[in-house]
């Protein structure tokens, strides 16, 4: 059955991606209650700057493949954090827990973001060789090298996440915020503080799928809106806010968009996507793993 | 006087200077000024419209585009007269908004948000996969009839004024109440045996109306329409509109579709720029006018109000608050 592994190979290269992704704006969703709409701006952010640096680097240092990227990725986090941290204090910290106030900020940010980013790094394409050579294959399913180490980050990138939400003080404060915000804060948790943190490893997360998009694409600065969609698409199935629901709505857009895009083309996986998040709604409007209040 | 009474002048004033603009000027670059405004205008209240009752309809831009494509094809295919054209260029998207409506609006706030956006993004795909319709490069050659052209700008300042002022009259009647008591608190409202999707689907409806209508004319004024005239930017304009003139009164959506209509006229002059100053002219706006440009008119006239009564508007606030 190699067309069903190789099925499963793409489902997974691409969702590990997508998890990523809505994991940041589920994050920020769950703790500020608002919605990121300039989501991709950063994950565009870290894509060009992977992209624009790894050619670079390679020219001047001449370390390994692998040291460039490492340096490349740590130097685009790092922007993504400079602008998230600016963003939110110009600008979302006024906007805490307003919807439509948040909404119009962050696609004003979106145009004045896209804006800079063209005048950066130009609208031009940025293609980059691979970190990794070579083609492996796993139960006949054929797979780059460079795709299986992309999965493999993203899975310890989530990981990550996961043992800090679970473990870490910070990561039950987070939780508690998300659950109820005024019980939260009797028991003395900053709910400002905490949403700030909230808020710069939602947008972490966005920056880390950027980067590891950027060796498998070409990296342009429109390069966020296709995932944003598909972002609103995967919270929409999984739940506003919820954890599990963003990693198994990812894949399940994912699992949706190689088979449709197997047999027809991206554009037609999209509108199918849609017609399922239609019928789903018909049939259970809370969420795949919601028991949120709506 | 109270501010809403002040309010009530401001956006008759605004929308009497249009019409007025409309029938006299000879001038081609003003009277295509007017029409855009004119245009964005219903786009904003057809928003707000919606907003009454709580909710974020980004699926305005998808009606709007609708309306532009149903439009578009019944004249350039079918040469059907320009009126009836029109008018099922409004009809078209409420019989689909009323289905979109009975799927979608079970959920409300940021899911219903993110469902209209995506089901806006999704019909422009749809566009783009329609080979019939032009596919991306879109549709060529919808005109209206020829001896209309120089009377196009005040027809659809006309148009405006009659479904800015239809909807204005339902948010003062006991529906409008109807619809803000759903925003303030929809299980009360249920809890009277009214049926509040049933009341949100019909108020979807008649935005979606209006809504098709404005692009049904912008299709017939631009005589091109391509799908990326239809992307959910358009609705973001619209609140954009309605944010920055300020959310409170009808006067607003039309104050700030008049102001960024009219500062976007000015930074087109700066080419690829264009984004870069409109998205931080909006980013700006919505930090320093937190009720938008209606706030400093309110701001304004309570200030008179006190000086000319003697004493602090403080009181009266807090009954309005």
């Amino acid at each position: 059955m190699d067309l069903v592994a190789q099925l499963v190979v793409n489902t997974l290269q691409i969702g590990s991606v997508y998890v990523l992704f809505a994991l940041g704006l589920t994050l920020i969703f769950g703790v500020m209650q608002i919605v990121n709409f300039a989501h991709g701006e950063f994950f565009a952010l870290a894509a060009l700057v992977v992209a624009s640096l790894m050619p670079a680097l390679s020219a001047s240092l001449g370390l390994p493949l692998w040291a460039d990227f490492l340096i490349a990725l740590v130097a685009a986090i790092g922007a993504v954090i400079i602008l998230g941290a600016l963003t939110y204090w110009i600008g979302f910290e006024r906007y805490l827990r307003d919807l439509v106030g948040s909404f119009i900020l962050s696609v004003g940010l979106i145009l004045f973001l896209q804006g800079v980013l063209v005048e950066i790094f130009t609208a031009t394409p940025r293609p980059i060789e691979p970190i990794v050579p070579g083609t492996i294959s796993i139960l006949g399913g054929r797979i780059t090298a460079q795709r299986l180490l992309v999965i493999g980050l993203a899975i310890a990138f989530t990981t990550m996440l996961y043992l800090l939400l679970q473990k870490t003080k910070l990561g039950k404060a987070l939780r508690a915020v998300a659950q109820d915000r005024e019980a939260a804060m009797l028991q003395g948790i900053r709910y400002r503080r905490i949403s700030f943190y909230g808020w710069l490893i939602g947008v972490v997360m966005a920056g880390l799928a950027g980067a590891l998009i950027a060796p498998l694409t070409v990296s342009q600065p429109a390069i966020g809106g296709d995932y944003l969609i598909k972002a609103f698409i995967i919270i929409i199935i999984g739940g506003l806010g919820s954890i599990p629901g963003a990693i198994l709505g990812a894949l399940l857009v994912a699992f949706i968009e190689s088979v449709f895009g197997y047999y027809y083309d991206l554009t037609m996986a999209t509108i199918v996507m849609f017609v399922i998040v239609m019928i789903f709604l018909l049939v259970r409007p809370q969420g795949l793993m919601g028991h949120v209040e709506r | 006087m109270s501010s809403a009474r002040w309010m009530d002048i401001v956006g008759a004033t605004a929308l009497g200077v249009l019409l007025l603009l409309a029938a006299f000027s000879q001038e081609t670059y003003t009277l295509k000024v007017i029409l855009w405004i004119s245009l964005n205008i219903l786009a904003a209240v057809a928003l707000r419209f919606v907003m009454l009752t709580g909710e974020l309809n980004i699926a305005t831009a998808a009606f709007w585009g609708i309306g532009a494509y149903a439009a578009g094809i019944l004249t350039a295919w079918y040469e059907i007269p320009f009126t009836l054209a029109i008018l099922l260029g409004g009809l078209i998207p409420m019989v689909i908004s009323v289905a979109f409506g009975y799927v979608t609006l079970r959920t409300k706030g940021p899911y219903f948000m993110l469902i209209s956006f995506a089901f806006t993004e999704v019909v422009r795909l749809i566009y783009t996969q329609t080979e019939i319709i032009g596919g991306n490069s879109g549709m060529i050659g919808i005109y209206s009839p020829r001896w209309l052209d120089p009377y196009y700008s005040l027809l659809v300042v006309a148009c405006t004024i009659l479904l800015v002022g239809t909807m204005f009259w339902l948010e003062r009647s006991a529906f409008g109440r109807l619809l803000k008591a759903i925003q303030n608190n929809d299980a009360v409202v249920e809890s009277v045996g009214l049926d509040v999707q049933k009341i949100k689907i019909i108020c979807l409806a008649l935005a979606s109306f209006a809504a098709g209508v404005g692009g049904a004319l912008f299709a017939h004024a631009n005589r091109v329409i391509s799908p990326g005239d239809f992307s959910f930017l358009v609705a973001v304009y619209a609140l954009a509109y309605v944010k920055i003139g300020g959310e409170k009164h009808v006067a607003g959506a039309i104050i700030g579709a008049i102001a960024l209509t009219l500062l976007n006229q000015y930074v087109i002059s700066f080419g690829h720029y264009e984004h870069l100053l409109f998205g931080g002219a909006i980013v700006v706006a919505m930090l320093i006018l937190p009720n938008g440009l209606i706030g400093l008119i309110e701001r304004l006239t309570e200030f008179y109000g006190a000086r000319r009564s003697g004493g602090s508007s403080r009181p009266q606030e807090a009954i309005d608050g």
